[in-house]
């Protein structure tokens, strides 16, 4: 992604913030839309658009957890293992979904289709166990069956357009 | 007692309130017709007496907060939502947004009137996408309505709020970490004072609520202070919501006048109760920060004088439940795992303290332990951590930890020296 793209998305809402400094979190969400992650370039694109330098823009970044500074996969799954998700059987369903992966623990599938990890709550307790695709709604209360079902889905889908994470 | 609905409007009339011709239909924006007629002292005044305390968890009288902004400072005035719920065992925020949204919208304009300001700013955890759709959707046609934008608040006083998007990170929901964060920078907390209303986002005065404190005011306004203060005890009055979660067969969120409810009522006649034959053995009744109480207080009265009775505090009403089948340690254990997660790393107490509670909870749970040294140990850290930061994650690492040491002291003696297998989860769905 440009700087200019970036410039263009951010320009409606320039007025809105009494320092431009602010612009930074939006736009760093805008440019990972477009790979998923925040490749060093469009940390770079974000520092120009915003007017801040790339170690400033990357400290911010690396301040927030769904702002992804390393590739992640296609779809990011993010189970939730605090405190009521566990209670509920969130470790069951995490250890379900990284077996049917063939992952060992947190991490990306080989061909870099999803990426798994463990979330801190995700504020949908009455869902419990829940999952969160990157940063759609909360599924729950989930069955180690419905998982990987939803994960069978997920996989036939087309990469997204944009990628909310 | 009942459920009682003040801030789930949406729940009075049976289906979410997501369109600005349904929640005017149901008295939408009546209360910011009053609050606007009115000057702003009034309504502040008007805040003061209703005794509406702040339902994000600190509790801190809402009247008050907003009366110490100072006035005719030559800078701009704001109002800021705190919209980060992140509480573990808390959700109840959401529910407003998803459903009933505009009531919202309408409280941060009274607010935005009460303090004179022209824009304010919503700032809402990354994870809730969805949410911030709906909301995105309900200020879109609150503005095409005109309650937002150059008139908002009578003629020639315009208004209108900005949706702040965060993108995961627990300590946003601390007060000047979000603020930190909407001025684009780390979300790390201010030294305080001064507070953010007298040097807040931007260095201007700032006022800054928790979604379900804003949410409260448009009634207030509409049916007065004095209706509102008239609910529940004289110091804790109105209403407040329970997100009850955990082994409970119907979790879910609860609104209830404070004081005529008990923590018993709640979990069991609201919340379904246990699955049979089930003992309740902890409950953390105000999101995992506060003290953790056990079966022999479920019959305190949910307000925040008799919660801090039994030694515990309201918070933001995150009721997490465990029954006999949980493990005190493990749950511990899961807790130290969130504060080291998420602490912010500013303060050496608590970026290293939470991460000695995690390592020491871990190993005994793992069969690991170094039997009472670790007792004595855990029980070294928490005056090392607690009181000794900027802010209060770490008193909420701590304090979960320590009161359940205190409670289950032979649960945290065996399982130091015995380990703790992990215990089979509950798997019934969830009831109606």
């Amino acid at each position: 992604m440009t700087a200019d793209e970036i410039e263009e998305y951010l320009a409606p809402m320039r007025h809105e913030y009494a320092d431009p400094r602010s612009l930074i979190l939006p736009a760093l969400r805008y440019a990972q839309g477009e790979a998923g992650w925040l490749p060093p370039a469009s940390m770079s694109a974000v520092a120009e658009a915003t007017g801040f330098t790339e170690a400033y823009v990357e400290s911010v970044a690396s301040f927030y957890d769904r702002c992804y500074l390393e590739p992640v996969g296609r779809r990011v799954l993010n189970v939730c293992v605090t405190l009521s998700c566990m209670l509920r059987g969130s470790d069951e369903i995490f250890d379900h979904i990284a077996d049917y992966l063939g992952l060992d623990g947190e991490g990306t599938t080989g061909d870099g289709m999803f990426t798994l990890q463990r979330v801190q709550c995700i504020g949908a307790c009455d869902r419990a166990p829940c999952l969160q695709v990157d940063s759609g709604e909360q599924v729950g209360p989930l069955e180690p069956a419905d998982a990987t079902c939803l994960i069978d889905d997920l996989r036939d889908l087309p990469a997204p357009e944009r990628y909310e994470r | 007692m009942p459920e009682f609905h003040v801030v789930y409007r949406h729940r009075e009339y049976g289906r979410p309130l997501t369109t600005l011709a349904e929640y005017t239909r149901v008295g939408g924006f009546l209360g910011l017709r009053d609050a606007i007629a009115m000057s702003s002292d009034d309504v502040l005044y008007a805040f003061h007496r209703s005794g509406l305390r702040g339902r994000g968890g600190a509790g801190f009288p809402m009247g008050r907060k907003a009366s110490f902004l100072p006035k005719n400072t030559g800078k701009p005035t704001y109002v800021v939502c705190n919209a980060d719920e992140s509480e573990p065992g808390t959700f109840k925020d959401r529910e407003i947004i998803e459903q009933n949204p505009f009531q919202l919208i309408e409280g941060i304009a009274i607010a935005a009137h009460a303090v004179g300001c022209e824009r304010a700013y919503i700032y809402i955890r990354g994870e809730y996408e969805a949410q911030a759709t709906v909301l995105d959707a309900a200020l879109a046609e609150t503005r095409e309505a005109g309650h937002l934008g150059p008139d908002a608040l009578g003629e020639g006083r315009p208004f209108d709020i900005t949706l702040y998007r965060g993108s995961g990170a627990y300590i946003c929901g601390e007060e000047t970490a979000l603020l930190e964060s909407l001025e684009g920078k780390r979300g790390q907390p201010r030294l305080k004072p001064p507070f953010p209303a007298v040097a807040g986002l931007y260095g201007c005065p700032t006022l800054i609520n928790n979604v379900e404190t804003l949410a409260a005011l448009p009634p207030i306004m509409h049916r007065g202070p004095d209706w509102y203060a008239a609910l529940g005890p004289e110091k804790s009055p109105g209403t407040k919501v329970f997100s009850v979660s955990g082994h409970v067969l119907r979790p879910g969120n609860y609104e209830v006048v404070l004081g005529r409810t008990t923590l018993r009522e709640l979990i069991v006649d609201m919340a379904g109760g246990l699955r049979p034959g089930r003992q309740v053995k902890a409950v953390w009744p105000g999101g995992s920060s506060v003290p953790v109480i056990g079966a022999g207080s479920l019959d305190v009265p949910l307000d925040y004088e008799s919660l801090e009775g039994v030694g515990t505090f309201l918070g933001s009403g995150g009721c997490i439940v465990m029954d006999d089948t949980g493990c005190i340690v493990r749950a511990c254990h899961r807790l130290a795992q969130f504060y080291r997660h998420e602490s912010c790393g500013k303060c050496t107490p608590c970026r290293e303290g939470t991460g000695w509670l995690e390592n020491i909870l871990g190993r005994m749970v793992e069969g690991r332990g170094r039997g009472d040294d670790d007792i004595r140990m855990l029980e070294g850290l928490f005056g090392r951590i607690s009181g000794r930061t900027l802010c209060a994650l770490a008193d909420g690492a701590v304090m979960p930890v320590q009161s359940a040491l205190e409670l289950f002291r032979d649960e945290f003696v065996r399982v130091a020296h015995e380990g703790s297998p992990r215990p089979a989860p509950m798997t019934e769905a969830p009831v109606g």
